[in-house]
């Protein structure tokens, strides 16, 4: 992707406003931070009138003021968070384990319904529409992944994996820290979508929270909307205060917005219903128009299977799979090469009880899965240690922690995002290499 | 004041030297503060040399301790020091100037209720102003003397709001948390419609200071217990009583894992967290085997299969305990619950402590960066009247500090909400408890549901945590929501409404509206391209500019400025 003219002409006119040269807020907090007047700054903002505001995508000139069209806008992080604790064993199932098949008459996947995944594990065949991409190298998992918050409670686990950290000392999300160490970008280079900020993404960094693009909008309808953006950069423009600093990268997300909502866009694959589905398909759009997308937060939920995992053919777990493949397969399908240039991680608060429960089910566990999609790879293959299933090597009853989750993504941001140092972004952790990536 | 910092100046020190060093490095220099994480897995011991204090592990005294500092705010307001009188305070910081200019009229009666109040209404305006700052402050003081009766009349329609921890346990299913929901209800009720605001807003604070979240399973019953026995018992109270009373509540016990510490196993979650957040705070010195004996000393307190606090001496580990300048023998397991609230009481009367409470008032109230000459004043108040608060606010509304800093806080997301049904005027309507669902929702969205912050440290109380586009453009919208009563439940009066009689001109109806929701003008350009909003000119006849219809989307964007943004 070297040059804009191989797009279509609405996406090469999103890189060329990408491209054009404009301070924004980054400049205006960085400047903070070094003590300058805010005055110098807005004397920098200054130059922003009504009419420029509509085209702005960029928040400074440090990301593109050198690149123009053929900026590379990056590798992108699309984190997946499955809400409610999956469970790890139901989806990359370890194979031949009699201590499984002890542990869950009912619900264990057994080896002949298994899709072929690695020496030690198979796949739930409900991932059948990915499997192709598993065995072009392109998905690749790892189990018995723990994090340093051993409540099984659903809101101290998320807390722990979204600050990135167990300590309270951290209270920014792990994927703020990532802006962070990206440096400044475009109005897109974080979104989340949804109606609520993941707790990932808390912090100082702007970030974009999008149902869909077409929502991303002013209250009250087209009546007044030019006039109201008008009034409203009247009303923040050449005040000294960092809410108003807020109010432009508002205004701006909200003109980009529109730009590429008023575009005719056909997603290349059939995407199924449902929300899920329908928040990848806004992310390939952007990744696609290459808008300078970095980092992605999205929420599936409904794991948390106290009851009726089922068996392999008719459960929650077989309904949720379902719907968690066709949706992942449809956007990497739509993505097409591009998906060469994302990096897709779903995670999850905990795994789920070895033993089943009196309800076909499976209580809060701890060692979970992690399931990784896109370029760079080491695909086709399950990482990291296994401590299996015996009796004597559970935590509590539970698939022990064996592989730090951080670990992962550590590996991730070195490999794809190009972040050299991590221990600003997982401040209590030392890393140990996995060999996930290429 | 002396203490923070120097802990600043050895912070800067040390990430220097570990940034040198590499990631290796800086994950051995952060092991002080990742140990904190470990808190629900029982004690380790430090892992190599002596204890160390968090103090010195590189970090702020606290999180917006941080972001104020990473602002880089000068700490010079413009004015500072004491006067005998809010009044006195006002007039002297009237004729000096402020270091940061603002789009707020410096008003002291509007500047007032924008910090004492969750946001100034039109009565609230009037009253200052016929009971003076003085009499107004006097009386919010005073809250049992403030007739209650709109916001009493909402708690009567959410049923569990004045039940005991017995009754929700026989009314509701078990670990329902629909009393935890009409806690939340009941929370917006009082921000919204208390006339006990200034006490509303301690709760408020202390809230967030001495924090269990809400929701959380393990206080499903006992939530709403703690509201009222525990926060709103001694809002203005004595600290040194507050802290007594949360180290005795079920919720907060259950919350930091204290009910299941035993002398066998003990879990340090709250005795860390009781150093950390509750009291002297990280500047506070203390070491990991601080911490181990905070933890140890506090076994016992625990809660019985009735959701009530028992003390358990079976489970109080004995032998002599030393945590900073607190010793105690600590000889018997009986005696453990006495030996611990003489802790509690050294904790309370810490000058660090002081120090940590005072710097949190100064955040909450006057500028999120506050001169260590305030905070050094409000200290001393809090220990010389035994850690009694409303001697403490009485300085700081006697400081010039507060009186210059019109305009240097920002709304919280809550803070708008509230501020925003205040000022229109939304009141109880035709069903209450419906309408303060959906505004409980509204504030989730926003991201700051009342009590719901889920780590025990509170919401943050900085504007530097806040905003962005998301959150800029949802409390935008929500301006527009809540003008045009867009949701049921509540009354919602009619924009066209607000304005009363309609003057003449759309300049005039402009000003009308701007004092009436602003409690000010606005300034001359900001007059031109609101009136260029609705299409008019300051002269046009108001019947011909439509202002009537109009009024519908002139209402909000005059909200979602900052002058509505600001407090």
């Amino acid at each position: 992707m070297m040059d804009g003219s191989h797009h279509p002409r609405p996406e090469a006119a999103l890189r060329r406003a990408a491209g054009r040269v404009t301070a924004g807020l980054a400049d205006q907090r960085d400047a903070w931070r070094h003590g300058f007047t805010r005055r110098r700054v807005l004397a920098g903002l200054g130059g922003l009138g009504v009419a420029s505001l509509g085209s702005q995508l960029v928040t400074t000139r440090v990301a593109f003021g050198a690149a123009q069209d053929g900026a590379d806008p990056g590798t992108t992080l699309v984190v997946v968070f499955l809400r409610g604790g999956v469970d790890g064993l139901s989806v990359i199932v370890p194979r031949g384990n009699g201590d499984l098949a002890v542990a869950r008459p009912r619900i264990a996947v057994p080896d002949r319904a298994l899709l072929p995944g690695d020496d030690r594990f198979g796949l739930h065949p409900a991932l059948a529409p990915l499997h192709p991409l598993w065995t072009a190298g392109r998905m690749a998992a790892v189990h018995a992944v723990g994090s340093p918050d051993l409540s099984r409670s659903h809101f101290q686990a998320q807390d722990c994996l979204e600050r990135g950290a167990a300590t309270s000392s951290v209270t920014s999300g792990w994927l703020d820290r990532v802006l962070a160490a990206l440096g400044p970008g475009t109005t897109f280079r974080a979104v989340a979508n949804g109606t609520a900020l993941p707790r990932s993404l808390l912090g100082r960094e702007e970030k974009l929270v999008l149902t869909e693009l077409q929502r991303f909008d002013l209250a009250g309808g087209d009546q007044l909307r030019d006039r109201t953006v008008a009034a409203l950069t009247a009303l923040y423009t050449g005040l000294d205060h960092p809410v108003a600093g807020h109010a432009q990268v508002t205004l701006r997300a909200l003109a980009a917005a529109r730009e590429l909502a008023d575009q005719d866009y056909q997603p290349v694959a059939d995407y199924p219903d449902g929300g899920f589905a329908g928040q990848l398909r806004e992310l390939a759009r952007l990744i696609k128009a290459r808008v300078g997308l970095r980092v992605a937060a999205i929420d599936l939920g409904g794991w948390d299977m106290h009851t009726w995992i089922g068996p392999v053919d008719d459960g929650g777990m077989r309904r949720h799979l379902d719907q968690f493949a066709a949706a992942l397969a449809a956007f990497s399908t739509d993505l097409g090469p591009a998906l060469e240039d994302v990096t897709l991680v779903t995670m999850s608060e905990f795994g789920r009880r070895v033993a089943e429960n009196g309800n076909a089910g499976a209580d809060h566990g701890h060692g979970g899965v992690m399931l990784l999609l896109g370029g760079g790879l080491r695909g086709g293959r399950v990482h990291g240690g296994w401590p299996g299933l015996a009796p004597d090597v559970l935590d509590h009853g539970d698939l022990a922690g064996a592989n730090d989750y951080r670990d992962v993504l550590v590996e991730l941001l070195q490999r794809r995002l190009g972040i050299g140092d991590p221990a600003p972004i997982f401040p209590d952790h030392r890393p140990t290499r996995l060999g996930v990536f290429r | 004041m002396a203490v923070h910092r120097r802990a600043g100046v050895l912070t800067t020190h040390r990430r220097q030297v570990l940034l040198g060093l590499g990631a290796g490095a800086v994950a051995v220099g952060a092991l002080g503060s990742a140990y904190a994480a470990l808190g629900g897995s029982g004690l380790r011991p430090a892992l190599s040399g002596g204890p160390t204090s968090p103090r010195d592990a590189g970090g702020f005294a606290d999180r917006d301790a941080s972001y104020g500092h990473a602002l880089g705010e000068a700490a010079d307001l413009g004015a500072a020091g004491q006067a005998d009188s809010p009044e006195a305070a006002a007039r002297a910081a009237a004729g000096a100037t402020p270091t940061r200019p603002t789009p707020l009229a410096r008003d002291p009666v509007a500047h007032l209720l924008r910090r004492a109040s969750f946001g100034p209404t039109g009565s609230d305006h009037q009253q200052v102003e016929s009971l003076g700052l003085s009499g107004w402050l006097d009386r919010q003081l005073a809250p049992g003397s403030i007739d209650d009766p709109v916001a009493e009349a909402v708690l009567d329609q959410l049923p569990t709001a004045r039940m005991s921890a017995a009754q929700i346990r026989a009314e509701l299913e078990p670990n329902s948390w629909d009393a935890m929901f009409e806690l939340g209800q009941a929370t917006l009720a009082r921000q919204f419609w208390s006339r006990r605001q200034l006490f509303e807003v301690m709760v408020d604070f202390w809230s967030n200071h001495l924090h269990v979240t809400c929701p959380f399973g393990g206080a499903w019953a006992t939530r709403t217990g703690y509201d009222r026995d525990v926060i709103r018992a001694h809002a203005l109270g004595r600290f040194r009583d507050l802290l007594h009373a949360s180290a005795r509540h079920p919720a907060m016990l259950r919350y930091l894992n204290n009910d299941r510490s035993h002398r066998r196993s003990v879990n340090e979650n709250y005795g860390r967290e009781l150093l950390e957040l509750h009291t002297v705070g990280v500047a506070g010195g203390y070491t990991e085997r601080d911490v181990r004996d905070s933890a140890y000393l506090m076994t016992g307190r625990t809660v019985d299969a009735a959701d009530e606090f028992v003390y358990d001496p079976e489970r109080h580990w004995i032998d002599p305990v030393r945590v900073l300048g607190f010793r105690h023998p600590n000889p018997t397991r009986p005696g453990g619950l006495a030996a611990s609230d003489e802790y509690l009481d050294y904790l309370a009367h810490h000058p660090a402590t002081a120090t940590r409470i005072a710097r949190k008032l100064a955040v909450r109230f006057v500028t999120d960066h506050p001169p260590p000459g305030l905070v050094d004043r409000l200290a001393a108040a809090y220990l010389d009247h035994d850690t009694a608060v409303v001697p403490v606010l009485r300085t700081l509304f006697s400081s010039l500090e507060f009186w210059i800093s019109v305009g240097r806080k920002t709304r919280r997301p809550l803070e708008n909400l509230a501020a925003t049904v205040r000022t229109l005027g939304i009141t109880p309507g035709p069903d209450t408890p419906a309408g303060l669902a959906g505004l409980y929702w509204l504030s989730h969205r926003l991201g700051q549901a009342p009590l719901a912050w889920g780590p025990p440290d509170g919401y943050p109380d900085v504007a530097a945590a806040w905003g962005g586009a998301h959150g800029t453009l949802g409390i935008w919208n929500s301006h527009h929501a809540l003008a045009n009563g867009w949701s049921d439940g509540l009354s919602y009066p009619a924009p066209e409404s607000l304005v009363g009689p309609p003057p003449a001109t759309a300049g005039d109806y402009l000003d009308t509206l701007s004092r009436r929701l602003l409690f000010q003008p606005v300034q001359e350009r900001h007059r031109t391209a609101l009136l260029e909003l609705v299409d008019a000119g300051p002269d046009t006849p108001t019947g011909e500019a439509g202002l009537d219809r109009a009024a519908r989307h002139l209402v909000p964007v005059l909200l979602d400025s900052a002058y509505h943004a600001l407090r």
